[in-house]
Protein backbone atom coordinates (compact mmCIF):
# COMPACT_ATOMS: atom_id res chain seq x y z
CA UNK A 1 0.00 0.00 0.00
CA UNK A 2 2.78 2.56 0.72
CA UNK A 3 5.05 1.45 -1.91
CA UNK A 4 2.24 2.25 -4.67
CA UNK A 5 1.70 5.50 -3.12
CA UNK A 6 4.87 6.19 -3.22
CA UNK A 7 5.52 5.15 -6.78
CA UNK A 8 2.61 6.95 -8.23
CA UNK A 9 4.21 10.25 -6.39
CA UNK A 10 7.83 9.72 -7.85
CA UNK A 11 6.77 8.57 -10.87
CA UNK A 12 4.93 11.88 -11.42
CA UNK A 13 7.24 14.31 -10.22
CA UNK A 14 10.19 12.72 -12.14
CA UNK A 15 7.60 12.50 -15.05
CA UNK A 16 8.29 8.45 -15.71
CA UNK A 17 6.70 5.23 -15.64
CA UNK A 18 5.37 3.62 -12.30
CA UNK A 19 6.91 0.07 -13.48
CA UNK A 20 10.14 1.01 -13.65
CA UNK A 21 10.28 1.89 -10.07
CA UNK A 22 11.27 -0.60 -7.40
CA UNK A 23 11.72 -0.50 -3.81
CA UNK A 24 15.14 -1.20 -4.19
CA UNK A 25 15.10 1.80 -6.69
CA UNK A 26 17.83 4.62 -5.15
CA UNK A 27 16.40 8.50 -5.85
CA UNK A 28 20.03 9.74 -7.55
CA UNK A 29 21.75 7.04 -9.38
CA UNK A 30 18.51 5.04 -10.36
CA UNK A 31 16.17 7.90 -10.67
CA UNK A 32 18.29 10.57 -11.63
CA UNK A 33 16.81 12.75 -8.74
CA UNK A 34 18.61 15.86 -7.76
CA UNK A 35 17.73 17.28 -4.20
CA UNK A 36 14.72 19.21 -4.87
CA UNK A 37 13.27 16.40 -6.46
CA UNK A 38 13.59 14.11 -3.38
CA UNK A 39 12.69 17.48 -1.32
CA UNK A 40 9.38 17.61 -3.53
CA UNK A 41 8.91 13.60 -3.27
CA UNK A 42 9.11 13.38 0.99
CA UNK A 43 7.03 16.42 0.83
CA UNK A 44 4.21 15.29 -1.23
CA UNK A 45 4.79 11.74 0.84
CA UNK A 46 3.74 13.76 3.90
CA UNK A 47 1.58 15.17 2.50
CA UNK A 48 -0.43 11.90 0.94
CA UNK A 49 0.35 10.10 4.53
CA UNK A 50 -0.35 13.29 6.67
CA UNK A 51 2.79 12.30 8.69
CA UNK A 52 6.21 14.38 9.62
CA UNK A 53 9.98 13.03 8.25
CA UNK A 54 12.12 14.69 10.29
CA UNK A 55 15.04 16.42 8.72
CA UNK A 56 17.46 13.74 10.33
CA UNK A 57 15.79 10.77 8.37
CA UNK A 58 15.84 12.07 5.46
CA UNK A 59 19.69 11.65 5.29
CA UNK A 60 19.85 8.17 5.40
CA UNK A 61 17.16 7.46 2.68
CA UNK A 62 18.87 6.08 -0.31
CA UNK A 63 16.02 4.07 -1.96
CA UNK A 64 12.38 4.19 -1.99
CA UNK A 65 12.25 1.23 0.43
CA UNK A 66 13.78 3.57 3.01
CA UNK A 67 10.71 5.59 2.46
CA UNK A 68 8.72 3.03 2.98
CA UNK A 69 10.17 1.36 6.45
CA UNK A 70 10.26 5.20 7.76
CA UNK A 71 6.41 5.10 7.33
CA UNK A 72 5.88 1.67 9.05
CA UNK A 73 7.89 3.22 11.51
CA UNK A 74 5.46 5.73 12.39
CA UNK B 1 -15.38 31.81 -19.57
CA UNK B 2 -13.95 28.46 -20.43
CA UNK B 3 -11.05 30.79 -22.33
CA UNK B 4 -10.28 33.39 -18.77
CA UNK B 5 -6.79 33.68 -17.86
CA UNK B 6 -7.03 32.72 -14.58
CA UNK B 7 -4.61 34.19 -11.83
CA UNK B 8 -4.97 33.07 -7.93
CA UNK B 9 -3.89 35.74 -6.12
CA UNK B 10 -2.78 35.64 -2.40
CA UNK B 11 -5.67 37.63 -0.49
CA UNK B 12 -3.64 36.99 2.76
CA UNK B 13 -0.19 37.66 1.57
CA UNK B 14 1.68 41.30 2.38
CA UNK B 15 1.85 44.28 4.74
CA UNK B 16 -1.32 45.31 3.32
CA UNK B 17 -3.56 42.51 2.77
CA UNK B 18 -6.59 41.83 2.18
CA UNK B 19 -7.32 45.44 1.35
CA UNK B 20 -4.78 46.45 -0.77
CA UNK B 21 -4.26 43.07 -2.77
CA UNK B 22 -8.38 43.00 -3.05
CA UNK B 23 -8.31 46.15 -4.57
CA UNK B 24 -5.28 45.62 -6.92
CA UNK B 25 -7.23 42.76 -8.34
CA UNK B 26 -10.51 44.76 -8.68
CA UNK B 27 -8.62 46.83 -10.93
CA UNK B 28 -7.05 43.84 -12.55
CA UNK B 29 -10.34 42.36 -13.81
CA UNK B 30 -12.00 45.93 -14.86
CA UNK B 31 -8.97 46.74 -17.08
CA UNK B 32 -8.75 43.30 -18.85
CA UNK B 33 -11.95 41.26 -19.52
CA UNK B 34 -10.11 38.32 -20.29
CA UNK B 35 -8.47 37.13 -16.81
CA UNK B 36 -10.60 35.71 -13.84
CA UNK B 37 -8.60 36.45 -10.67
CA UNK B 38 -9.19 33.63 -7.92
CA UNK B 39 -8.60 35.41 -4.25
CA UNK B 40 -7.48 32.74 -1.88
CA UNK B 41 -7.64 32.92 1.48
CA UNK B 42 -10.44 33.15 4.66
CA UNK B 43 -13.71 33.84 2.41
CA UNK B 44 -15.47 36.10 4.97
CA UNK B 45 -12.43 38.38 5.41
CA UNK B 46 -12.20 38.88 1.44
CA UNK B 47 -16.09 39.07 0.53
CA UNK B 48 -15.86 42.04 3.46
CA UNK B 49 -13.76 43.80 1.44
CA UNK B 50 -14.86 42.64 -2.20
CA UNK B 51 -18.44 44.37 -1.05
CA UNK B 52 -16.59 48.09 -1.14
CA UNK B 53 -16.37 47.56 -5.21
CA UNK B 54 -18.40 47.67 -8.48
CA UNK B 55 -16.45 44.62 -10.74
CA UNK B 56 -18.08 42.18 -13.25
CA UNK B 57 -18.79 38.91 -10.66
CA UNK B 58 -17.74 37.12 -13.58
CA UNK B 59 -14.46 38.13 -13.20
CA UNK B 60 -13.63 37.26 -9.77
CA UNK B 61 -14.08 33.92 -7.76
CA UNK B 62 -13.02 33.15 -4.60
CA UNK B 63 -11.02 29.98 -3.07
CA UNK B 64 -11.52 29.54 0.58
CA UNK B 65 -8.59 28.71 2.63
CA UNK B 66 -8.26 29.44 6.25
CA UNK B 67 -4.60 29.28 7.38
CA UNK B 68 -1.77 32.33 6.77
CA UNK B 69 1.93 31.33 6.66
CA UNK B 70 3.51 34.51 8.31
CA UNK B 71 7.01 35.73 6.90
CA UNK B 72 8.62 34.44 10.44
CA UNK B 73 7.88 30.84 9.82
CA UNK B 74 10.15 28.45 8.35
CA UNK B 75 9.60 27.92 5.02
CA UNK B 76 9.45 23.94 4.62
CA UNK B 77 7.74 23.47 8.13
CA UNK B 78 5.05 25.47 7.18
CA UNK B 79 4.35 24.25 3.61
CA UNK B 80 4.56 20.88 5.15
CA UNK B 81 1.72 21.50 8.53
CA UNK B 82 -0.49 24.15 6.97
CA UNK B 83 -1.91 22.56 4.17
CA UNK B 84 -5.27 24.90 3.70
CA UNK B 85 -2.86 28.23 3.60
CA UNK B 86 -3.53 30.50 1.06
CA UNK B 87 0.21 29.63 -0.03
CA UNK B 88 -0.19 25.80 -0.32
CA UNK B 89 -4.22 25.90 -1.93
CA UNK B 90 -3.12 28.53 -4.83
CA UNK B 91 0.31 26.32 -5.52
CA UNK B 92 -1.98 23.23 -5.64
CA UNK B 93 -4.30 24.99 -8.22
CA UNK B 94 -1.87 25.80 -10.49
CA UNK B 95 0.04 22.48 -10.16
CA UNK B 96 -3.76 20.78 -11.29
CA UNK B 97 -4.04 23.55 -13.93
CA UNK B 98 -7.09 24.69 -12.18
CA UNK B 99 -5.01 28.08 -12.30
CA UNK B 100 -2.78 29.62 -14.72
CA UNK B 101 -0.61 31.57 -12.18
CA UNK B 102 -0.42 32.30 -8.46
CA UNK B 103 0.65 35.99 -7.67
CA UNK B 104 1.70 36.50 -3.68
CA UNK B 105 3.14 39.29 -1.56
CA UNK B 106 3.38 37.02 1.48
CA UNK B 107 6.07 35.06 2.63
CA UNK B 108 9.14 35.02 0.18
CA UNK B 109 10.46 31.87 1.46
CA UNK B 110 6.92 30.22 1.76
CA UNK B 111 6.17 31.54 -1.85
CA UNK B 112 9.81 29.73 -3.35
CA UNK B 113 9.09 26.55 -1.58
CA UNK B 114 5.52 26.25 -3.04
CA UNK B 115 6.34 26.98 -6.16
CA UNK B 116 9.59 24.52 -6.24
CA UNK B 117 8.20 21.63 -4.28
CA UNK B 118 4.34 22.00 -5.07
CA UNK B 119 4.25 23.42 -8.60
CA UNK B 120 7.64 21.90 -9.54
CA UNK B 121 10.06 22.24 -12.06
CA UNK B 122 10.17 21.95 -15.82
CA UNK B 123 11.89 18.71 -16.90
CA UNK B 124 15.84 19.89 -17.69
CA UNK B 125 16.07 23.19 -15.12
CA UNK B 126 18.24 22.17 -12.48
CA UNK B 127 17.11 25.31 -9.82
CA UNK B 128 14.42 28.02 -10.75
CA UNK B 129 15.79 31.62 -10.14
CA UNK B 130 13.95 34.49 -8.87
CA UNK B 131 13.84 37.10 -11.82
CA UNK B 132 13.38 40.94 -10.17
CA UNK B 133 12.60 43.60 -12.45
CA UNK B 134 14.78 46.98 -12.01
CA UNK B 135 14.16 50.21 -12.54
CA UNK B 136 17.28 51.79 -14.89
CA UNK B 137 17.83 54.83 -16.51
CA UNK B 138 16.84 53.17 -20.05
CA UNK B 139 13.26 51.43 -18.81
CA UNK B 140 14.11 48.44 -16.91
CA UNK B 141 16.45 45.66 -16.21
CA UNK B 142 15.93 41.93 -14.99
CA UNK B 143 18.05 41.18 -12.15
CA UNK B 144 18.16 37.28 -11.47
CA UNK B 145 18.47 35.25 -9.67
CA UNK B 146 17.46 37.50 -6.62
CA UNK B 147 16.38 34.86 -4.10
CA UNK B 148 15.95 31.48 -4.70
CA UNK B 149 19.83 30.24 -5.22
CA UNK B 150 22.21 31.40 -2.65
CA UNK B 151 24.60 29.25 -4.60
CA UNK B 152 24.93 28.64 -7.75
CA UNK B 153 26.65 27.03 -10.48
CA UNK B 154 27.61 27.62 -13.84
CA UNK B 155 25.28 25.44 -15.54
CA UNK B 156 22.86 27.00 -13.67
CA UNK B 157 23.87 30.39 -14.30
CA UNK B 158 23.75 29.54 -18.02
CA UNK B 159 19.70 28.27 -17.48
CA UNK B 160 19.15 31.59 -15.51
CA UNK B 161 20.35 33.53 -18.66
CA UNK B 162 18.28 31.43 -21.28
CA UNK B 163 15.06 31.94 -19.34
CA UNK B 164 15.47 35.29 -18.55
CA UNK B 165 16.15 36.10 -22.28
CA UNK B 166 12.41 34.03 -22.82
CA UNK B 167 11.27 36.21 -20.08
CA UNK B 168 12.21 39.77 -21.09
CA UNK B 169 11.52 38.95 -24.80
CA UNK B 170 7.92 37.59 -24.36
CA UNK B 171 6.73 39.35 -21.46
CA UNK B 172 8.64 43.06 -21.18
CA UNK B 173 8.52 43.04 -25.41
CA UNK B 174 12.49 43.66 -25.74
CA UNK B 175 14.06 42.19 -28.35
CA UNK B 176 17.12 40.05 -28.37
CA UNK B 177 18.13 41.23 -24.83
CA UNK B 178 21.92 41.50 -24.47
CA UNK B 179 22.77 39.51 -20.91
CA UNK B 180 25.78 40.36 -18.66
CA UNK B 181 27.30 38.23 -15.67
CA UNK B 182 27.56 40.55 -12.32
CA UNK B 183 31.26 40.71 -12.10
CA UNK B 184 33.87 42.83 -10.05
CA UNK B 185 35.97 44.25 -13.67
CA UNK B 186 34.59 43.81 -17.36
CA UNK B 187 37.65 41.79 -18.34
CA UNK B 188 36.58 37.78 -18.64
CA UNK B 189 39.53 37.12 -16.36
CA UNK B 190 37.97 39.15 -13.99
CA UNK B 191 36.03 37.68 -10.98
CA UNK B 192 35.64 34.37 -8.84
CA UNK B 193 35.06 30.79 -10.36
CA UNK B 194 31.50 30.80 -10.79
CA UNK B 195 32.21 33.90 -12.91
CA UNK B 196 35.33 32.87 -14.71
CA UNK B 197 33.83 29.36 -15.11
CA UNK B 198 30.34 30.43 -16.19
CA UNK B 199 31.90 33.29 -18.88
CA UNK B 200 32.98 30.70 -21.81
CA UNK B 201 30.24 29.05 -21.10
CA UNK B 202 27.61 32.03 -21.83
CA UNK B 203 30.07 32.81 -24.77
CA UNK B 204 28.95 29.14 -26.71
CA UNK B 205 25.68 29.40 -25.53
CA UNK B 206 23.72 29.91 -28.94
CA UNK B 207 20.03 31.20 -27.94
CA UNK B 208 21.25 34.44 -25.44
CA UNK B 209 22.86 37.75 -26.87
CA UNK B 210 26.13 37.69 -24.17
CA UNK B 211 27.19 40.62 -23.49
CA UNK B 212 30.14 40.02 -21.62
CA UNK B 213 30.72 40.92 -17.71
CA UNK B 214 28.93 43.95 -15.61
CA UNK B 215 30.13 46.06 -13.01
CA UNK B 216 27.10 47.02 -10.61
CA UNK B 217 27.65 50.63 -11.26
CA UNK B 218 26.79 50.47 -14.51
CA UNK B 219 23.44 48.44 -13.22
CA UNK B 220 21.03 51.48 -12.71
CA UNK B 221 22.43 53.44 -16.12
CA UNK B 222 21.18 50.39 -17.77
CA UNK B 223 24.02 48.25 -18.68
CA UNK B 224 22.49 45.42 -19.38
CA UNK B 225 19.08 44.03 -20.23
CA UNK B 226 19.80 41.01 -17.81
CA UNK B 227 21.98 40.70 -14.72
CA UNK B 228 23.05 37.48 -14.31
CA UNK B 229 24.12 36.46 -10.99
CA UNK B 230 23.58 34.18 -7.85
CA UNK B 231 20.90 35.13 -5.45
CA UNK B 232 23.39 35.93 -2.17
CA UNK B 233 24.96 39.00 -5.35
CA UNK B 234 21.75 39.31 -6.47
CA UNK B 235 19.95 40.02 -3.27
CA UNK B 236 22.48 42.95 -2.00
CA UNK B 237 22.59 44.23 -4.77
CA UNK B 238 18.33 44.22 -5.15
CA UNK B 239 18.33 45.77 -1.37
CA UNK B 240 21.50 48.14 -1.48
CA UNK B 241 19.21 49.44 -4.49
CA UNK B 242 16.49 50.20 -2.84
CA UNK B 243 18.28 51.29 0.51
CA UNK B 244 20.09 54.00 -1.74
CA UNK B 245 16.95 55.01 -3.89
CA UNK B 246 15.57 55.85 -0.36
CA UNK B 247 18.15 57.52 1.21
CA UNK B 248 19.06 59.58 -1.87
CA UNK B 249 15.11 60.89 -1.92
CA UNK B 250 15.14 61.65 1.64
CA UNK B 251 18.06 63.46 1.67
CA UNK B 252 17.05 65.12 -1.34
CA UNK B 253 13.96 66.40 -0.01
CA UNK B 254 15.56 67.66 3.41
CA UNK B 255 17.57 69.42 1.48
CA UNK B 256 14.95 70.99 -0.55
CA UNK B 257 12.72 71.89 2.40
CA UNK B 258 15.77 73.61 4.52
CA UNK B 259 14.98 77.26 2.99
CA UNK B 260 12.01 79.79 1.45
CA UNK B 261 14.65 79.53 -1.62
CA UNK B 262 14.87 75.92 -1.82
CA UNK B 263 11.26 75.62 -1.14
CA UNK B 264 10.28 77.58 -3.98
CA UNK B 265 12.91 75.94 -6.11
CA UNK B 266 11.21 72.28 -4.98
CA UNK B 267 7.70 73.93 -5.78
CA UNK B 268 8.63 74.62 -9.17
CA UNK B 269 10.58 71.25 -10.11
CA UNK B 270 8.23 69.48 -8.16
CA UNK B 271 6.35 68.04 -12.07
CA UNK B 272 9.17 67.27 -13.32
CA UNK B 273 10.50 65.68 -10.61
CA UNK B 274 7.72 63.37 -10.18
CA UNK B 275 7.64 62.11 -13.33
CA UNK B 276 10.92 61.22 -13.53
CA UNK B 277 11.09 59.30 -10.63
CA UNK B 278 7.56 57.87 -11.67
CA UNK B 279 10.01 55.60 -14.16
CA UNK B 280 12.28 55.03 -11.10
CA UNK B 281 8.80 53.18 -9.36
CA UNK B 282 9.92 49.37 -9.18
CA UNK B 283 5.77 48.78 -9.13
CA UNK B 284 5.19 49.89 -12.17
CA UNK B 285 6.92 46.97 -13.17
CA UNK B 286 5.46 43.93 -11.56
CA UNK B 287 7.19 41.29 -9.37
CA UNK B 288 9.91 38.88 -9.75
CA UNK B 289 8.30 35.33 -11.28
CA UNK B 290 9.99 32.24 -10.37
CA UNK B 291 11.16 31.29 -13.97
CA UNK B 292 11.30 27.65 -14.97
CA UNK B 293 8.47 25.77 -13.23
CA UNK B 294 5.19 24.33 -14.08
CA UNK B 295 3.17 27.12 -14.19
CA UNK B 296 3.38 30.54 -13.46
CA UNK B 297 4.32 31.78 -9.93
CA UNK B 298 4.88 35.68 -9.29
CA UNK B 299 6.49 36.98 -5.88
CA UNK B 300 5.39 40.30 -5.32
CA UNK B 301 6.94 43.17 -2.43
CA UNK B 302 5.88 42.86 1.00
CA UNK B 303 4.91 46.05 1.05
CA UNK B 304 3.14 45.98 -2.58
CA UNK B 305 0.26 48.45 -2.71
CA UNK B 306 -3.07 47.80 -4.91
CA UNK B 307 -1.23 49.19 -8.17
CA UNK B 308 2.00 46.83 -7.61
CA UNK B 309 -0.85 43.92 -7.26
CA UNK B 310 -2.81 45.45 -10.30
CA UNK B 311 0.69 45.05 -12.43
CA UNK B 312 1.90 41.91 -11.00
CA UNK B 313 -1.40 40.33 -12.44
CA UNK B 314 -1.29 42.22 -15.58
CA UNK B 315 2.19 40.86 -16.04
CA UNK B 316 1.18 37.39 -15.09
CA UNK B 317 -1.74 38.01 -18.01
CA UNK B 318 1.03 38.53 -20.62
CA UNK B 319 3.30 35.96 -19.70
CA UNK B 320 0.68 33.45 -19.70
CA UNK B 321 -0.78 35.16 -23.02
CA UNK B 322 3.32 34.69 -24.98
CA UNK B 323 3.46 30.97 -23.92
CA UNK B 324 6.31 32.04 -22.31
CA UNK B 325 6.43 28.91 -20.23
CA UNK B 326 5.93 26.76 -23.23
CA UNK B 327 8.93 28.22 -24.72
CA UNK B 328 10.87 27.54 -21.27
CA UNK B 329 9.83 24.34 -21.84
CA UNK B 330 10.81 23.90 -25.35
CA UNK B 331 13.97 25.22 -24.82
CA UNK B 332 15.11 22.67 -22.03
CA UNK B 333 13.40 19.64 -23.81
CA UNK B 334 15.54 16.95 -23.73
CA UNK B 335 18.21 18.43 -21.08
CA UNK B 336 18.37 15.69 -18.20
CA UNK B 337 18.53 17.31 -15.01
CA UNK B 338 22.10 16.92 -13.28
CA UNK B 339 22.37 14.17 -11.04
CA UNK B 340 23.30 15.70 -8.34
CA UNK B 341 22.13 15.96 -4.62
CA UNK B 342 25.00 18.95 -3.34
Amino acid sequence: MEFEKIRDIVAEVMNMEAEEITMESTFVDDLGCDSLDIQQILLAVQTEFDVKIPDNAVDGMETIGDVVEQLKQR
Amino acid sequence: MENKIRIAVDAVGGDHAPAEVVKGAVEAVKRYPDIQVILVGPGELIEEELKKYEYPEEQMVLQPASEIISTEEAPVAAIRDKQDSSIVVASKMVKEKKADAFVSAGSTGAVLTAGTLIVGRVKGVERPPLATPIPTEKGMSLLLDCGANVDAKPSQLVQFAQMGSLYMENVMGVKNPGVAILNIGVEEEKGNALTKATYPLLKECRNIRFVGNIEAREIPAGGADIVLCEAFAGNIVLKLYEGVSRTLLSVVKKGLLTSLRSKLGALMIKPALKETLKSFDSSEYGGAPLLGLNGLVVKTHGSAKAKEITNTILQSRTFVLKGTNEKIKECFAGIERVRSTK
